[in-house]
């Protein structure tokens, strides 16, 4: 008898906290404002305790890692050493066509990527868990940092900032299945919507390209498209086409994008002071 | 083991989330198997149910979760519907126990760790996140192999913050 009533109020209580997960993840959805207040609240007291806890295991952790990706480390210099000659020779070519561009866009009074300011952050976390796509950086509110601000490596576009603190912000990467982004096929022109598709993941995009004219080949680059009220500035890199496929509905294709930045490693990332008009 | 109160109870349990937290983000963040990170905040829900029974544990790790998502930027309520249905779980499987073997808690941590990641790519996913990919199972299953290592210090732990002692559970099923 005591032992079945226990069981009623264990399985009561479990109903509650489901309900109130229910009623919470709601809220969530109609973005409402205590929830967001509360996880910029969470983020400023436990980054001073998260940074500390990983300088304390830095050591440990920098040993681990050395020894378990030590292999791809040394593949990756190698093909590293052998990219960085090749981009030497056209950096020469690259910065007369950029000086040009930049020219005829403000001809044009269209946003030139390279006019705008931007500050350079470490990133100083990984991802909090395995279902999140984040990163954090060591630039925030203080140094200018805001939300929807582009966040760029060498190669291209690598997220955006979806939470700015004081001195800390949390970015999106741009692997994430949330994160699109509008881009320009620079062979043709055309536009569409990159979805990333999860970490080490091509990006996967959604064009008006039909089967018939679709004359995409391996390796054209995608830029970001800049349209009106884009949530990005024109021309930042993309990355490269692999392949093509037809689209679910069979009507239109396809293209598997190889993402230009690299987000597994991330080290520095520059973010562009550069807010999405809203 | 001497009875603890409610609130110094709840001043433990405060206390142990805040360090599962400081560690989950700093230190588990950071050792990664095969790209998968140990899942530290759902053993500690976990070792709570098995601890402190389903219902009290079911409580303690919709804490958790709540705890948890604050800090993430999936949708909020995600971890805590999550854990709070595991730790259930968990206290249940342990309830149904019939012997106190070393290695009930420890697989009871791998088998309710596997769960609890693939319900939470599966509630994910109906609430309309892009959870559920091929590499669930295999985050389920590192994560399991993860949390099952650190099952006995962290059951240790939270039976401390608890209050329940080490015996207390396998009492209660014989009696």
């Amino acid at each position: 008898m005591a032992l079945s009533r226990r069981t009623g109020r264990s399985r009561l209580t479990l109903a509650l906290l489901i309900l109130t997960s229910i009623a919470v993840l709601t809220l969530d959805f109609r973005d409402a404002g205590p929830v967001e207040s509360a996880r910029r609240m969470a983020s400023s007291v436990f980054s001073p305790l998260r940074g500390a806890a990983e300088t304390v295991t830095a050591p440990v952790t920098d040993a681990w890692n050395g020894v378990t990706s030590y292999g791809d480390l040394e593949a990756e210099n190698e093909r590293l050493r052998a990219e960085l000659e090749e981009l030497q020779g056209r950096e020469i070519l690259e910065e007369d066509a950029a000086d040009q561009l930049a020219a005829l866009l403000r001809m044009q009074d269209i946003d030139w990527v390279g006019d705008v300011p931007t500050t350079a952050a470490r990133v100083v976390a990984g991802a909090p868990s395995n279902f999140s796509h984040t990163v954090e950086i060591d630039k925030g509110t203080d140094d200018g940092v805001r939300e929807g601000m582009p966040v760029i490596t060498g190669a291209g576009l690598a997220g955006k900032v979806v939470q700015a603190t004081g001195g800390r912000s949390t970015v999106q990467l741009i692997t994430d299945p949330e994160f699109k982004v509008g881009i320009r096929i620079l062979s043709n022109n055309r536009t569409g919507t990159a979805t990333g598709r999860g970490p080490g993941e091509q990006l996967i995009v959604d064009t008006s390209l039909t089967p018939e004219d679709a004359e995409v080949r391996r390796g054209t680059a995608l830029t970001t498209s800049g349209t009106d009220n884009s949530a990005f500035p024109a021309s930042i890199p993309i990355g490269r086409v692999r392949s093509t496929k037809e689209s679910t509905s069979g009507l239109t294709v396809d293209l598997m994008v190889e993402p230009a930045a690299d987000t597994e490693r991330l080290a520095f990332v520059t973010v562009m002071l550069w807010e999405p008009p809203s | 083991m001497t009875e603890v109160g409610p609130v110094i109870r709840a001043v433990r349990v405060s206390f142990l989330l805040v360090l599962a937290l400081t560690l989950q983000l700093g230190v588990a963040s950071q050792l990664q198997v095969f790209g998968v990170q140990g899942d530290l905040m759902l053993l500690v829900a976990i070792a709570a149910g098995m601890a402190a029974g389903a219902e009290s544990g079911a409580r303690i790790g919709f804490v958790t979760g709540i705890t948890y998502d604050l800090m993430l930027q999936t949708p909020f309520g995600l971890s805590a519907l999550t854990y709070g249905m595991v730790a259930f779980l968990a206290g249940s499987l342990q309830d149904s126990a019939l012997r106190a073997a070393w290695w009930i808690p420890v697989t009871t941590a791998a088998a309710a760790s596997a769960i609890g990641v693939i319900l939470y790519g599966v509630f994910g996913s109906v609430v309309g996140e892009d959870l559920v990919g091929t590499s669930l199972l295999q985050v389920a299953g590192v994560v399991a192999v993860l949390n099952a290592v650190l099952a006995a210090p962290v059951l240790k732990v939270v039976r401390w913050a608890t209050g329940a002692s080490d015996s207390s559970r396998v009492r209660a099923v014989y009696r």
